[in-house]
């Protein structure tokens, strides 16, 4: 009995070396967003390859600073996604975050003020989500279709349906944050910065597991004393302010309030989530993974422009993009699993 | 008399495990005969068998004198077996006729034809004397209509035999009269009816025949009711059971455990007392409905109580909810591990630190993983998970292991009242050992425990005492070599301690 344990915990052990030195590796390789990160590198190779201009360096930041907001609004996404819940409302928080912000610069608040009010606003819209959720009782999928309408409708009305002009653009807002530092435009250096941060958060801490757990198994997260209501109110939160910080840095880059601007965010927000590898299911979820899934669709956009697609097609061929994308993941995550769950038995 | 159905020697083997081991079962059309046994004494499997649900390895199956081997429910219910089930297996949101004929409604083409369908449903319906519209939506019902209709889609077919699965539930003093209403019905019919229940004054009341299995054989076969008494069924459904070993020196209880005084929940508990000592493992038994794992829910704050008050170890008042009851130190442990119990699709790892680092964030704000995979390996030797690494996902794992996760994750959080419902369901004999010595073991280490079990054998090998409910209230407390199964189960069915 004891050199069988021995034996036990000595195997354990090799495997446990043998894991540390692999690890590193095989989790690169084995990472959920491993996939949509080749297939990203894999399709500006190939549009390079066929077009050689969109190699340049300019192009591929252009394409860069394109996808930041879709891609902010996917990182928060998959906290969403990963607890089984939806947030069809980003595009519009995206949008009126952005043009409360303009209208709250052109009214003489100092345009840092005002971006930092623009944040807070959309954990705002974030939280009434959440109530609405909560004491309404119904499905976020239901509660954030209304409040797509609603932020919408309220931007356009603030608005007076037109565009935001008349910003102070030489304020250190828009030259900071509209801007280029190190290379990069500062709004890929923000990109960076929350995605680290959502990836510790999820991957870190009580709040990431819980998110997690109750995506897995409701019920089990339940009566494990995790509570579903507070978990779900926090992330609709979180939610909402990533999507003001979106908001601030469109506002920031654009230099002018559209009302209109955003819309459609939501459904590629949750495309880039789901390409990059957090399941609608729920249980996990990837930040980087979404935010490389956001780039993904960035470069078909813009590929499809240097391959000279007609605009009336190019809808039609973004759809088709993300459908060969989502099908080849599809197939490679169920081998890997079957692979999986014969070595677990 | 001939036999509407005759099942002679039934075997059946799973793996290695021995179900049934030739049983006989002989039904006559217009009697109830009523289909006996502890757990794992093989009554699902017969009635599997019968059902065409699974094939058996051994004996003869006759309907009306012909052999038969059904090789399908569909075909099983081809030839007049038909089923209710105590799950309502139903379309709450369409309505009753819909509900009468699932998969086999009368068509004309593509359409429906609902006049047929209503002509074949009306004369069943008023038979069992359901009085409701039948494009009425079902989920309006009340329960017990709802069980009606599932008893007149039974019906609709003709059945030859008719198996009614657990029927009703305890404490509901009409659902009793309503069935011997049904049964009459149904023995004008001339159907042959399987009934099986817990509840052993039910079936004394309500059946003709009764037959009693145990460990896969029959061992009283088709008696008439007249001449039985419960003490007759009981010493049959358990046989001459040698004496309990004698239990060791139980540990010093200390006062200052879980308690309950005077407790009452509407339609659930009345005026319940009791208590539970730190170090002490009180198992509470009793049918479904009959209170005892009410008492788990008030104790957990799932359920608040009408009346009465609630303390937990140290004097601690009542939780308020569950997740205040769970930072109070209490545990709960339900036998339905693969729905509340896991996350299956999660490693070992993650689901061990569900409670203490992740709800109740005991790990501090950031958790990393070669910490919480450490504690795991920790708890994985103590509750002796096999294969005993952490990165095996959840679901994976046996029954048994899957169980002692379960244990291991709460046994994280350190507990200081461990309440458990079915902890052993459908676990392997040698997993429940261990389990039960790891209940002695957190019981020793300081916990109060409280077990809720179907298994009684369970109750009589892991408790200090048995508080046995009956009707939502404790009827006997029994202590020492009186906890066995014979009278637990004599005790839990009549609310009497035998003489």
């Amino acid at each position: 009995m004891t050199t069988q344990l021995h034996e036990q915990a000595s195997s354990t052990d090799d495997q446990r070396r043998r894991n540390a030195v692999l690890g590193l590796a095989t989790r690169a390789v084995r990472a959920e967003s491993s996939s949509v990160l080749a297939a990203t590198v894999l399709l500006v190779l190939v549009i390079g390859a066929l077009r050689p201009a969109f190699f340049s360096v300019g192009q591929l930041r252009d394409v860069l600073n394109s996808s930041v907001y879709v891609a902010l609004l996917a990182a928060g996404m998959s906290f969403l996604l990963s607890m089984r819940e939806i947030d069809l409302s980003v595009g519009s928080i995206f949008g009126l975050s952005l043009i409360s912000t303009a209208l709250l610069m052109r009214g003489g608040v100092s345009p840092w003020l005002a971006g930092a009010l623009g944040v807070l606003l959309g954990g705002v819209l974030g939280l009434v989500n959440a109530v609405v959720v909560h004491y309404i009782a119904i499905p976020a999928f239901v509660a954030t279709l209304a409040t797509m309408q609603l932020y919408r409708g309220l931007a356009v009305a603030l608005g007076n349906g037109q565009q935001v002009t008349g910003l102070p653009l030489d304020d250190s807002f828009f030259t900071v944050l509209g801007g280029t530092e190190l290379g990069l435009p500062v709004s890929v250096w923000v990109l960076i910065a929350v995605t680290l941060l959502l990836t510790g958060l999820l991957r870190f801490t009580p709040f990431g597991y819980r998110v997690r757990s109750i995506g897995s198994n409701p019920d089990a997260a339940a009566f494990s004393g995790i509570s579903i209501a507070g978990t779900r109110t926090k992330v609709l939160v979180l939610m909402g302010a990533v999507g003001g910080l979106a908001g601030v840095l469109g506002l920031a880059f654009f230099t002018s309030g559209d009302p209109n601007i955003g819309t459609g965010f939501e459904l590629q927000a949750i495309a880039a989530a789901v390409i990059g590898g957090t399941p609608l299911r729920g249980g996990t979820a990837t930040v980087f993974g979404a935010v490389f899934g956001a780039i993904l669709l960035g470069v078909v956009s813009s590929g499809l422009v240097f391959f000279s697609i007609p605009a009336n097609w190019s809808s039609f061929a973004t759809g088709l993009v993300v459908l060969l994308a989502v099908a080849v993941d599809s197939v490679l995550r169920s081998r890997r699993r079957a692979r999986e769950s014969a070595f677990g038995l | 008399m001939d036999a509407a159905l005759a099942a002679t020697g039934i075997a059946k083997a799973y793996g290695g495990v021995t179900a049934l081991a030739g049983a006989d079962l002989t039904l006559r059309a217009g009697s109830v005969h009523a289909l006996l046994g502890e757990n794992g004494a093989g009554k699902s499997t017969l009635i599997k068998i019968i059902t065409g649900a699974v094939f058996p390895d051994g004996g003869s199956l006759l309907m009306d004198g012909a052999e038969t081997r059904f090789s399908s429910t569909a075909h099983a219910a081809a030839n007049g077996v038909a089923v209710v089930s105590q799950e309502l297996n139903q379309f709450p949101d369409l309505d009753v006729l819909a509900n009468l004929f699932p998969m086999r409604e009368p068509t004309r083409g593509p359409l429906l034809r609902r006049a047929e369908m209503l002509a074949l449903a009306r004369p069943v319906l008023r038979q069992l004397g359901v009085d409701v519209n039948p494009r009425r939506r079902l989920g309006t019902l009340s329960l017990a209509q709802r069980q009606l209709v599932e008893i007149a889609k039974a019906l609709i077919v003709r059945p030859k035999v008719l198996i009614l699965d657990e029927p009703t539930s305890a404490l509901d003093p009409a659902s009793s009269a309503r069935l011997l209403e049904i049964l009459r019905v149904l023995r004008d019919r001339r159907v042959a009816v399987v009934f099986v229940s817990h509840l052993l004054e039910e079936v004394l009341s309500l059946c003709d025949e009764i037959t009693v299995l145990r460990d896969g054989r029959t061992v009283l076969a088709g008696r008439p009711r007249a001449e039985l008494a419960i003490g007759d069924i009981v010493h049959a459904m358990l046989g001459s059971l040698p004496p309990v070993a004698t239990r060791g020196t139980r540990r010093g209880v200390d006062a200052f455990g879980v308690e309950l005084v005077d407790v009452s929940v509407p339609d659930r508990l009345s005026g319940v007392s009791l208590g539970g000592g730190r170090g002490e493992i009180v198992g509470l038994a009793g049918l479904a409905g009959s209170g005892h794992t009410t008492v788990l829910e008030v104790i957990a704050g799932l359920r608040r109580p009408s009346h009465g008050t609630v303390r937990l170890p140290d004097g601690r008042a009542a939780p308020r909810d569950f997740r205040a009851a769970i930072r109070a130190g209490v545990a709960l442990v339900s036998g339905d591990r693969r729905r509340v119990g896991l996350m299956l699709d999660k490693p070992i790892w993650e689901n061990t630190a569900q409670v203490a680092s992740v709800a109740l964030g005991r790990g501090g704000g950031l958790l990393r993983v070669g910490p919480l995979r450490a504690a795991a390996r920790e708890l994985v030797d103590r509750v002796r998970v096999r294969p005993a690494t952490v990165d095996t996902r959840a679901g994976l794992l046996s029954g048994g292991n899957q169980q002692k996760v379960v244990l291991a994750k709460w046994l994280a959080a350190d507990p200081s009242v461990l309440l458990l419902d079915d902890p052993t369901r459908g676990v392997d004999l040698g997993a429940k050992a261990e389990i039960h010595a790891l209940l002695r073991a957190i019981a020793d280490a300081g916990a109060a425990v409280l077990l809720c079990s179907t298994d009684l054998d369970e109750l009589g090998a892991v408790c200090d005492r048995v508080l046995v409910f009956h009707r939502g209230s404790v009827c006997a407390e029994l202590t020492g070599d009186s906890i066995d199964q014979h009278t637990i189960l004599h005790t839990m069915n009549t609310g009497v301690v035998e003489v």
